[in-house]
């Protein structure tokens, strides 16, 4: 659209620089068994923004972040086909010869629930440490009060670190989740609906964090909830029947669609 | 809103089909009354019977031919050792077993035909245990009739209710839980040493007390493998004065224990043997308690930290 | 547009009321237009009257549709077209508002220049010429928002230059009468005023026809020269 008056520069979330891929899913299919669950998913999820993933239940959305981490590897009879390429040493995540313990401890994931283990708080957010093997109660403390701070939760935990995790509220313990996410430095922070178990304020908060957080990692969020991709992400991408139906940025996908289906989806005319 | 009549018949309604709420309330403590009842009145009788007879000499003598001078030293640390060594093999087994059904092996048809035939080993009368035992450990191994091949005949018995129990506890763990441990790159071992086997522990001791105190009570096995019904010395003791100070002697001694020791006593023609075995199965009876006890307490202070 | 309905029949129907509401603002306005430039030519009391008296009906107008538009906002939070049609309403009876405001004008220099006993806009066939590009270009607006019809709303676009000359030839006009008879001054002036009216109503209907596009197309077609525009619609 050539304008030809000035544009000032008041773009709602004005991007620092050229956005740089940071991984890139190329041809991906996944099978349960012989059920062809994603079809052929092409996207590139930009360093230190926020990409979301919507669309309906059952549109493979929690299907298609799960094959970032290898969590399909968990289940017998699961299949991948094509790549998700991790940038900027271009590893194939889902090559055969690249372990999925390794892929983990790339990519941090928050579940939906939040899923504290039923230890201390410090033992929560130090465990992804522990399984790299890290002893020295120094590093342990430091990398824990950092994460707890990454996390906003410090200031509310720092006089109770002992004290059982399953005794925070739940939007505490969510952060508490992505304190242990984000404790072992991962490239990319995996949310799978993180909100939808907690209320409003706590969803707000777990938001606002978000937004704090892509400024040190990258992240890729699954949300139901439109309202919160619009609010949260730079990028969406709308998933149906498995297939990816659109992507773009946010502020162009939710005001002026390319796709019909995708302009029936936000609009809420599904049927 | 429904006019008067209307709300007559509805509240005649609800009182009728409340009648059977009534009903079963009833019914059902009827049938508590009856299980709890009959263990009240068993153990009151074996009580009356049994506790004039009870005290410190009965506890710290060993059998004799008059009733009076007769104790039980040898059958309760018969007992115990028996369970001790039952325990030690039965629950590493036991939680290994479960730990690979459910967290490593693949789902196929193998591990269905495992899964099947341990179900069904919980059901196999303790008689066919102590049948193999004595084949196996007692002739084959040449471990004789001795406090080893009694515990290891129970340790056999009480296996499968613990890999159930096991399987049980590891299943009630939530699989977000898992994956959450999965996903910060944990490996199986250390997912299992973590977190599945801490979180299924209360679930575990359950299993193996439900085990250990059908174990306490088994005697047609115990006979099997030729337990002795008169002994007069206790087992050489663990601890020694010259080194090495350990000693496994006792795994090797013969022995006796409670039931067989009571059995024999309700063999005898006098009265007064007959209130003997009341007081011994008093002291069964409270050991089983006491075990029992011991469980619950483990357990609530496990579960305390656990909630999901 | 062939678009399903939504999933929220309340919606839907929310939806469809505040549009209906605004085509009967967007019809009240065309008669207040109608009436006020016959004020203008009759100098009948009673329609200036009337076109003074309606107007507040056409400020209610504006607060409920604006009202209604913040409760979809709201309660449903709107994406994509339905985002833009809501916000491009609100944009929309703020212009119809001040078409209003327009005619009240007009109507008010009619009363002036008809008290003064100097009417001489009979001789003035080019302020109602005006007027009559200015009524059609907003009721082809209005029809392009009914039908959400961007090539309707395209010509709405084209015709504001052909409104942009009559208002200059009018001015021509009078500029030569007050130079043959300096009396004529006064109510050549006020003339102007309503030549300036009709022109400015002009602009409204075009902005409402740059709204109906950017309904459609979601491109903010403001500001842009008519080839920019054209070019954006042909495009898919």
């Amino acid at each position: 659209m050539a304008a030809v008056h000035i544009a000032p520069n008041i773009e709602p979330r004005a991007d620092a620089g050229k956005p740089v891929p940071k991984a890139e899913a190329r041809r991906l299919s996944f099978y349960y068994g012989a059920f062809r669950a994603l079809k052929d998913l092409d996207l590139v999820v930009h360093e230190n923004r926020v990409t979301a993933l919507i669309g309906p239940s059952g549109c493979g959305k929690s299907t298609f972040l799960r094959c970032f981490n290898r969590m399909h590897d968990l289940y017998p009879g699961n299949r991948y086909e094509g790549e998700i390429r991790l940038y900027p040493d271009d590893t194939n995540l889902l090559a055969a010869g690249v372990d999925p313990i390794e892929v983990r401890m790339r990519l941090s994931m928050v579940f939906q629930k939040p899923n504290p283990f039923p230890k201390s708080i410090f033992e929560n957010v130090a465990y992804g440490l522990r399984v790299r093997g890290e002893r020295s109660r120094r590093v342990l403390g430091d990398k824990v009060e950092e994460a707890l701070n990454g996390a906003a939760l410090w200031s509310e935990v720092k006089d109770r670190l002992d004290d059982l995790a399953f005794n925070l509220s739940g939007g505490q313990q969510q952060r508490l989740c992505i304190a242990r996410a984000l404790a072992t430095d991962p490239e990319i922070l995996l949310f799978d609906e993180p909100t939808s178990a907690l209320d409003p304020i706590a969803t707000a908060s777990i938001e606002e964090l978000i937004t704090d957080l892509k400024k040190k990692v990258t992240i890729l969020i699954v949300t139901h909830n439109m309202q919160q991709a619009a609010r949260v992400s730079d990028y969406t991408a709308y998933m149906y029947l498995g297939e990816l139906i659109e992507v773009g940025r946010t502020d162009e996908l939710f005001i002026k669609p390319k796709n019909k289906q995708t302009e029936d989806y936000i609009t809420g005319r599904f049927g | 809103m429904p006019n008067a009549r209307d709300l007559v018949a509805i509240r005649a309604l609800i009182a009728s089909h409340k009648r059977w709420d009534m009903l079963f309330g009833v019914v059902g403590l009827v049938a508590l009354m009856i299980g709890v009842l009959t263990f009240v009145a068993l153990f009151a009788d074996m009580a009356i019977d049994g506790i004039p007879r009870l005290n410190w000499d009965f506890l710290t003598s060993f059998p004799s031919r008059k009733p009076a001078q007769a104790g039980i030293l040898s059958a309760w640390v018969g007992t115990a050792l028996v369970m001790l060594v039952t325990a030690f093999f039965a629950v590493p087994l036991g939680v290994a077993a479960g730990l690979y059904l459910e967290e490593y092996a693949p789902k196929n048809w193998m591990t269905d035909i495992i899964e099947i035939n341990i179900t069904n080993l919980a059901g196999v009368p303790s008689i066919v245990y102590g049948l193999l035992a004595l084949g196996l450990f007692v002739y084959q191994f040449g471990l004789g009739h001795s406090v080893l091949a009694a515990g290891l005949t129970l340790a056999l018995l009480i296996l499968p209710v613990v890999i159930v129990a096991t399987r049980e506890a590891i299943r009630s763990i939530p699989q977000g839980i898992r994956e959450g441990a999965y996903a910060l790159g944990g490996t199986q071992w250390q997912v299992c040493k973590d977190h599945i086997i801490p979180y299924s522990m209360p679930g575990i001791l359950t299993g193996v007390i439900i085990g250990m105190a059908r174990a306490i009570g088994e005697t047609a096995p115990i006979i099997t493998i030729g337990a002795l019904t008169f002994i007069a010395f206790l087992p050489a003791p663990p601890l020694k004065l010259e080194p090495p100070f350990v000693s496994f002697d006792w795994l090797f001694s013969g022995f006796t224990v409670m039931p067989i020791q009571m059995f024999n006593w309700t063999s005898r023609p006098e009265a007064a043997f007959l209130q003997n075995a009341a007081a011994a199965g008093f002291v069964l009876v409270i050991m089983t308690l006491a075990m029992n006890g011991f469980a619950i307490y483990l357990r609530y202070r496990l579960r305390k930290n656990i909630k999901w | 547009m062939g678009m399903t309905e939504h999933i929220s029949k309340q919606f839907e129907a929310d939806l469809d009321t505040t549009r209906t509401r605004v085509l009967q603002m967007g019809g009240l306005v065309e008669a207040q237009i109608l009436a006020a430039i016959n004020s203008y030519a009759t100098g009948a009391p009673d329609l200036i009257a009337q076109v003074i008296e309606n107007d507040a009906r056409v400020n209610g107008y504006e607060v409920a549709i604006d009202g209604a538009c913040g409760q979809l906002l709201v309660r449903r939070q709107p994406a994509a077209i339905d985002l833009r049609l809501i916000m491009a309403i609100s944009k929309i009876v703020t212009d119809l508002e001040r078409m209003g405001d327009e005619a009240k004008k007009i109507a008010r220099m009619s009363k002036r220049i008809h008290e003064h006993g100097t009417h001489q806009a009979q001789r003035f066939p080019a302020i109602r010429h005006a007027a009559q590009v200015a009524v059609k270009m907003l009721r082809q607006a209005l029809d392009a928002f009914a039908r959400l019809d961007v090539a309707s709303a395209a010509e709405v676009l084209k015709e504001d230059s052909e409104i942009d000359s009559e208002f200059k030839s009018v001015l021509r006009q009078l500029i030569t009468y007050m130079m043959e008879d300096p009396r004529t001054i006064t109510s050549a002036l006020e003339t102007v005023w309503v030549a300036k009216a009709i022109e400015r109503i002009g602009d409204h209907s075009k902005n409402l026809a740059e709204q109906v596009i950017y309904i459609v197309k979601g491109t903010d077609v403001r500001h842009t020269s008519f080839a920019d525009v054209e070019r954006e619609i042909a495009r898919e």
